[in-house]
C-alpha cells in the first residue's frame, strides 16, 4: 500500500513538472514569437520622425510607442496586415519602408529587373562582337604570316644556290 | 551583325524615352504635391485623456461638440509660440459648442506642469505617456492639432504654430456644416 502510494506521489510530481515545463517552453516560444513579429513589422514601418531609419532601428520616444503599439496589437490577435493598415490609415504610404507595388510604383519594382535585362543583353552583345573581331584579326594574321614563311623558305633555298654558285 | 545593331540602338532609344516620360511624369504629371493626411476625413477614433488635474476625458462623451485637439510638448519651441493663441481662442469660443483639448507628448509630467503653469492652458490639459493618442491620430511632431466636426468626423489636420486667425478659420469649418477637405494645410 505505502509502495502505491510512493509511486503515486512520484507520477504526480512528474507529471506535474513536465507540465510545468512544457507551459514554460510554450510561453517562451509564445513570446519570442511576438517579438520576433514586432521586429518583423517594426523593419517594414518607417520612423516619422527620423530620417531613414524604420521602427525598428530607431531610438525616438515615438518609434518606442509603435513598436509597443505593434506588440499590443499581435497580442490582441491582429494580423501583420491590419496593423500595416492600421499605421498606413494613420500616416499614409510614406511610412511603409518600401512603396506597395501599385500605380506608377510599379516603375520602381520593374526598372532595376528592365536594367539589368536591357544592360545583360549589351553587354552579351559587346562580347559577342568582340569575341568574333579578334577571330577575324588572328585569322587574318594567320593568313598574312603564311606567304612570308613560304616567301623566307625561297629566299633561303636562294641564298643557298647563289653560295654554291660563289664557291 | 546588322540585326544585334539595330536591336541595340532599338534599346538606348527605348531606354532614352523611358526616361524622358518619367521626368515628363514628375514634372507635369497630375500630381497632388501637398501631402493631405490620410486621417483627415476619417471619422475620430475615441480616447480618454487623464488629465493634469486627475479628472478623465473621454471624446465619446463630448460628441455634439466640436473638438480642437492639440498636441504639444514643454521642450517645443513653436508650442510655446502658439499658447497665447490658444489661450485667447478658448476664451472665445469656450461657451460655443468647442472643446480644446491639449495632449502632452513625449514629455515629463513636471515638466509639462510647469509649462502649463508659464503659458496658460486652462483649458482640459493630459498626458499621453503610451503615445496611443498621439499614434492613434498620426501625429508625426509637435505642435499637431486636429480639427473634429460636431458629428466626430476629422475636418483638418494643422502642422505647425496655430494663430488665432488659423483656429477662426478651421474652427468656423468645423463647426458649419458644409466643410470641405482643406488641402495644403494639412
Amino acid at each position: 500500500m505505502i509502495n502505491k502510494i510512493n509511486l503515486l506521489k512520484k507520477t504526480f510530481v512528474f507529471t506535474t513538472s513536465i507540465s510545468f515545463i512544457l507551459v514554460l517552453l510554450t510561453f517562451n516560444t509564445f513570446a519570442d514569437s511576438i517579438d520576433n513579429q514586432v521586429r518583423e513589422i517594426s523593419y517594414l514601418l518607417m520612423c516619422p520622425v527620423c530620417q531613414g531609419q524604420t521602427v525598428a532601428e530607431s531610438n525616438s520616444e515615438l518609434a518606442t510607442q509603435m513598436r509597443a503599439i505593434i506588440k499590443q496589437k499581435l497580442e490582441e490577435g491582429e494580423s501583420k496586415k491590419e496593423i500595416i493598415a492600421y499605421f498606413v490609415n494613420r500616416y499614409g504610404e510614406t511610412i511603409l519602408g518600401a512603396p506597395p507595388p501599385k500605380g506608377a510604383n510599379w516603375l520602381i519594382w520593374v526598372l532595376p529587373a528592365l536594367a539589368l535585362l536591357f544592360g545583360g543583353a549589351g553587354i552579351a552583345i559587346f562580347l559577342h562582337k568582340s569575341k568574333s573581331e579578334k577571330g577575324k584579326e588572328k585569322t587574318k594574321e594567320i593568313s598574312n604570316e603564311q606567304p612570308i614563311q613560304a616567301e623566307s623558305k625561297y629566299l633561303e633555298k636562294l641564298d643557298e644556290e647563289l653560295k654554291e654558285f660563289e664557291s | 551583325m546588322k540585326i544585334l545593331n539595330t536591336i541595340t540602338k532599338l534599346a538606348v532609344l527605348l531606354a532614352i524615352l523611358l526616361l524622358l516620360g518619367l521626368l515628363g511624369y514628375a514634372v507635369f504629371g497630375n500630381r497632388v504635391f501637398i501631402k493631405s493626411s490620410p486621417i483627415v476625413g476619417q471619422q475620430a477614433s475615441d480616447f480618454t485623456l487623464e488629465l493634469f488635474n486627475g479628472e478623465k476625458i473621454k471624446l465619446s462623451d463630448i460628441k455634439g461638440k466640436a473638438v480642437l485637439l492639440n498636441f504639444w510638448a514643454s521642450w517645443c519651441i513653436p508650442c510655446k509660440d502658439e499658447a497665447p493663441a490658444l489661450e485667447a481662442s478658448w476664451k472665445k469660443y469656450k461657451d460655443k459648442q468647442v472643446v480644446f483639448i491639449g495632449v502632452n507628448v513625449w514629455d515629463d509630467k513636471d515638466s509639462a506642469l510647469l509649462y502649463l503653469k508659464e503659458f496658460g492652458g486652462e483649458y482640459e490639459n493630459g498626458m499621453d505617456p503610451k503615445g496611443e493618442i498621439a499614434v492613434g491620430y498620426g501625429v508625426g511632431g509637435v505642435p499637431e492639432t486636429l480639427f473634429i466636426d460636431t458629428s466626430g468626423k476629422i475636418v483638418d489636420k494643422y502642422i505647425g504654430p496655430l494663430t488665432e486667425v488659423i483656429i477662426d478659420y478651421f474652427l468656423g469649418k468645423a463647426l458649419s456644416q458644409d466643410h470641405g477637405i482643406t488641402k495644403g494645410v494639412n
